[in-house]
């Protein structure tokens, strides 16, 4: 444990994962991330990452351009494979499974530049979630697609579901990344930066989406930037930089944290969002 | 141990027409991410050349080499800027097929030209050579691999020193930005097909010299060429030199494994190439991209 | 555009019909020259030359439609098919000629040998994308080939070497209708296998691969498997046309088994008639088949080019298709069955579109 230096809300899971100290059912962890390291050539993308996930939290891993948090999905995601350290999911490493079987564990995630089978309709890229990555065994291509509609309504596709991606706009193809994801009915969902390049109005609805997707019993674990997505959705933030952790908290406490703000925000920006956050309401805890 | 040395001559010397074949297929490959299947089919262009100048004008072949890279470079030229220019953004696929057609109407032109005869180019001086004990040194094979690392040594320097080839290396490491910055894409790919097809000449001039040849004998060139710049590593010439070496000393080997014959060499190459390409796509020499 | 979409009705219907016309003469009019048709002095509607070219064309749908399933519905361009059709000949020819297995069961291990070997290469090969993993299994294809020439056993060429290899003549009544049966039924299968491949579990997964690797395996999608088990059903339909190919042919060398210029041509015919489409390889392959059968003069129908001698006819033949191939790669991209399949019209503005599409 490098670096954890703010005071753990009472919800986090426990400082040490070793010791089965006193922790509810509920804050079991789900996933665990002992030391993550990923190298590429000589240079430590990842370093050394420990933080864990409980069931049916909204966690955020925020971090400047290049800290690593696109790799650490890599490397959960097993699209990268690991250099060091273990991930466990429900207590077994997961560490070294290949992309599609830690899919069919119930790990679903999106893409930050987002890709879509662009010869397909929405409807059939649900499917492809739907037919492949479920947990609950597999589906035949008649269930599969029942189950891409049921998706496509959840995130606001129901209207599009026909049409060719290269109809949808960038907004929608974002929808439709996580769509997909949802539709391997997935116990966690690791979001990145589906908000990114979208405007206010667009990143409320997205918002509505994440929030009605964490309803339906997923927990999820998604990359930022936006700061107003990770202080209204998340009750904690783990903030990457140079691969490692530099402080993992309620993102209030985390935002105000010197190194962090030194290290990314930028003060003045820091100032305005918990000023921003201080006149926007609270209630973003439970949804 | 003599028979070892010989065989590492004989393999560097062979090697020679081998760079001289890979470089122009490697430049087009990297720069262009064309694979030219064609490449075989100009390669014997150029030893239609020397041949035609050989035994028409009795010009000594290798004078002939700089007419077969000038006459090769406007084919490229025009064949890039006229025909494979336009399906420069298609899916690879595409590129394979029109170099395929490409291929086919060049062989049977040379047919309708020269027939299927075999021609051979025999100056003065083929078949000596410097002898050392039992290792024979052919003068012929010798000036080739002369004439082979000099064409590469110009290659490298027109890519490295010159402004076109400055030009052709920006738009190997990022099309889009090359053309951002004012380069002439249509202009500065075919320059690059041209100089391709240039080293394609020069290596069906050296070819000429050593073996007879058809219009139909460009195919096994092309193929060799895959495998050399595989060897090598795609992105260098300098990478391609050391694969058409390389190639050259795996031939050399190869055939004098006792009951295999010359029969196995292709197999053998491309049973490297594959191994190569498998466990370190990079090749020998290269860097990942 | 209601007017367009009209006229492409219209001309899907024309095509449906013509085509189903000219299959059914295909397919029945070999029946007249059974025995029992001749005694009834039914007239003799197709000749033994017939037969043969029949039956090149099934087979190269076969090859076209199997190439179909790794090249078109996968993305993995390969372009070393041919030597699942050699490996498919020399399995069914070496049963019959050394080990004097009867056809019909030598047949069988033709595409199981072919698809364990695809299996086999297919694990590294299939780990590498675009041009090296084409360039990869071109060379697989070629030093097959070399192999099976060269290989000796005890002094003598194990698979009969560069003199070939003769089977024996399978004898049976009506042999040439017999084999150009037994080569649709193989086109009717791959046809079938394709058209079940697109609508099944299998067939999304593969398209998922074709279109994003990546994303289909985040999404479940066991890609080595599903390329590998792709790249097998390909081969295994290959191999079953080379199989019923060493037997129909009786005499097998690496000339007519390894040819790398199948590997283009089943290629071509898959993008002019569509890839990833169940009928569109097939189309590619009769049209194409067809123009190289008349190109090369031995279709019954056939033309004088004019100014060339007869003797370089074959050669002015081999440069026109050189041709039109550069003209095909060029101007329809998309391949003929986007006219024939009603999406879109032959005109101006589309080969212009086209070549905008794609170049520099």
């Amino acid at each position: 444990m490098s670096a954890a230096p703010s005071p753990h809300p009472p919800a986090a899971p426990g400082t040490s994962p070793a010791s089965g100290e006193v922790k509810s059912a509920a804050a079991a962890p789900q996933l665990e991330l002992r030391g993550v390291t990923k190298r590429f050539g000589g240079v430590a993308a990842v370093d050394g990452v420990t933080f864990e996930v409980a069931k049916g939290e909204i966690v955020g891993i925020i971090g400047p351009n290049g800290a690593g948090k696109t790799t650490l999905l890599n490397c959960i995601s097993g699209v990268n494979r690991l250099d060091g350290g273990d991930i466990r999911w429900q207590g077994a490493s997961i560490a070294g499974m290949a992309p599609h079987r830690i899919a069919k564990l119930g790990i679903g995630r999106t893409f930050q530049i987002v890709r879509p089978f662009g010869s397909m309709t929405v409807r059939e890229n649900a499917a492809i979630g739907a037919l492949f990555g479920s947990a609950e065994g597999r589906r035949g291509v008649a269930g599969a697609f029942e189950l891409a509609d049921e998706v496509l309504e959840l995130v606001g596709l129901s209207a599009k579901a026909r049409h060719p991606v290269s109809a949808l706009t960038i907004p929608d193809r974002k929808r439709l990344e996580v769509a997909r994801a949802v539709a391997t009915r997935p116990h966690l969902l690791l979001l990145d930066e589906v908000m990114a390049g979208l405007n206010n109005v667009e990143i409320d609805e997205a918002l509505e989406m994440v929030r009605a997707v964490h309803a339906t019993g997923v927990t999820v674990l998604l990359i930022e930037h936006v700061m107003r997505v990770i202080v209204g959705i998340c009750r904690r933030a783990v903030v990457l930089d140079f691969g490692q952790v530099l402080a993992q908290g309620e993102p209030d406490v985390v935002l105000r944290d010197e190194r962090v703000i030194q290290a990314y925000l930028g003060e003045r920006y820091a100032k305005r969002l918990l000023a921003e956050r201080g006149q926007g309401g609270t209630s973003d805890r439970k949804s | 141990m003599a028979n070892f040395v010989q065989l590492v001559i004989l393999g560097l010397l062979a090697g020679g027409v081998y760079v001289a074949v890979g470089v122009g297929f490697g430049l087009v490959w990297g720069v262009l991410n064309i694979v030219n299947l064609a490449h075989g089919a100009l390669v014997i262009v150029g030893g239609y050349l020397t041949w035609q100048l050989f035994a028409a004008f009795h010009l000594d072949p290798f004078l002939t080499l700089p007419v077969d890279a000038v006459a090769l470079f406007v084919l490229g030229y025009a064949l890039q800027r006229g025909v494979i220019n336009r399906i420069i953004r298609a899916p690879l696929l595409f590129t394979f097929l029109l170099t395929f057609g490409i291929n086919l109407v060049i062989i049977n032109i040379l047919l309708l030209i020269f027939g299927s005869d075999f021609r051979s180019v025999t100056p003065t001086y083929s078949g000596q050579g410097f002898e050392f004990g039992s290792v024979v040194i052919p003068y012929v094979s010798l000036t080739s691999l002369g004439a082979a690392l000099l064409l590469a040594a110009a290659l490298a320097f027109i890519l490295n020193r010159t402004r076109i080839g400055l030009a052709i290396n920006a738009i190997a490491a990022d099309r889009d930005a090359a053309q951002l910055v004012g380069i002439d894409l249509r202009h500065a790919y075919a320059v690059t097909f041209g100089l391709g097809a240039a080293c394609a000449g020069v290596a069906g001039g050296l070819i000429a010299m050593t073996q007879a040849i058809t219009p139909t004998a460009g195919e096994p060139y092309t193929l060799q060429a895959f495998v050399v710049v595989i060897l090598g590593g795609l992105g260098r010439v300098s990478a391609t030199v050391v694969g058409g070496l390389a190639f050259g000393l795996v031939e050399a080997f190869g055939q004098s494994i006792p009951g295999s014959g010359s029969v196995f060499a292709n197999a053998i190459a491309f049973g490297l190439m594959v191994l190569v390409l498998v466990t370190r796509p990079q090749g020998l020499m290269g860097r990942l991209r | 555009m209601i007017a367009t979409l009209d006229s492409n009705r219209r001309w899907r219907r024309i095509f449906l019909i013509v085509g189903g016309v000219v299959a059914a003469y295909a397919l029945l009019a070999p029946l007249t020259s059974l025995d029992a048709a001749v005694s009834a002095n039914v007239p003799l509607l197709a000749d033994r030359l017939w037969f043969r070219i029949a039956t090149i064309i099934a087979m190269f749908v076969v090859m076209a439609t199997a190439w179909n399933i790794i090249g078109g519905i996968t993305g993995y361009a390969a372009f070393g098919n041919v030597a699942f059709f050699g490996i498919g000949a020399y399995t069914t020819g070496m049963l019959i000629a050394k080990a004097k297995w009867p056809f019909l069961l030598a047949l069988p291990l033709a595409p199981v040998l072919s698809a364990a070997f695809a299996a086999l290469v297919g694990l590294p090969l299939l780990r590498l994308r675009g041009h090296y993993f084409a360039v990869a299994s071109l060379g697989v294809g070629v030093a097959v080939g070399e192999l099976v020439q060269n290989i000796d056993y005890g002094g003598q060429p194990l698979f009969g070497g560069a003199s070939g290899l003769f089977l024996p003549i399978y004898s049976i009544d009506n042999r040439g209708l017999y084999f150009f049966y037994l080569m649709v039924a193989a086109a009717a299968v791959s046809i079938a296998v394709t058209w079940w491949v697109l609508r099944s579990r299998f067939g999304y997964g593969l398209i998922a691969i074709r279109e994003n690797e990546e994303a289909a395996a985040v999404l479940g999608v066991n890609t080595t498997a599903y390329k590998v088990a792709a790249f097998a059903l390909a081969a295994a339909l290959t191999g079953l046309a080379g199989g019923i190919f060493s037997q129909w042919n009786v005499f097998i060398n690496q000339d007519n088994t390894f040819p790398i210029e199948y590997n283009v041509q089943m290629i071509l015919m898959a993008l002019l008639g569509g890839t990833g489409t169940v009928f569109g390889p097939a189309t590619g392959a009769i049209l194409l088949q067809l123009l190289i059968q008349f190109l090369g003069g031995t279709l019954p129908i056939s033309f004088d080019i004019p100014f060339v001698s007869e003797a370089a006819r074959p050669i002015v033949a081999q440069v026109i298709l050189g041709l039109l191939l550069v003209g095909v790669v060029i101007f329809v991209p998309r391949g003929v069955i986007d006219f024939f399949g009603g999406r879109t019209r032959l005109s101006l503005s589309y080969l212009r579109r086209s070549l905008r599409e794609t170049s520099l």
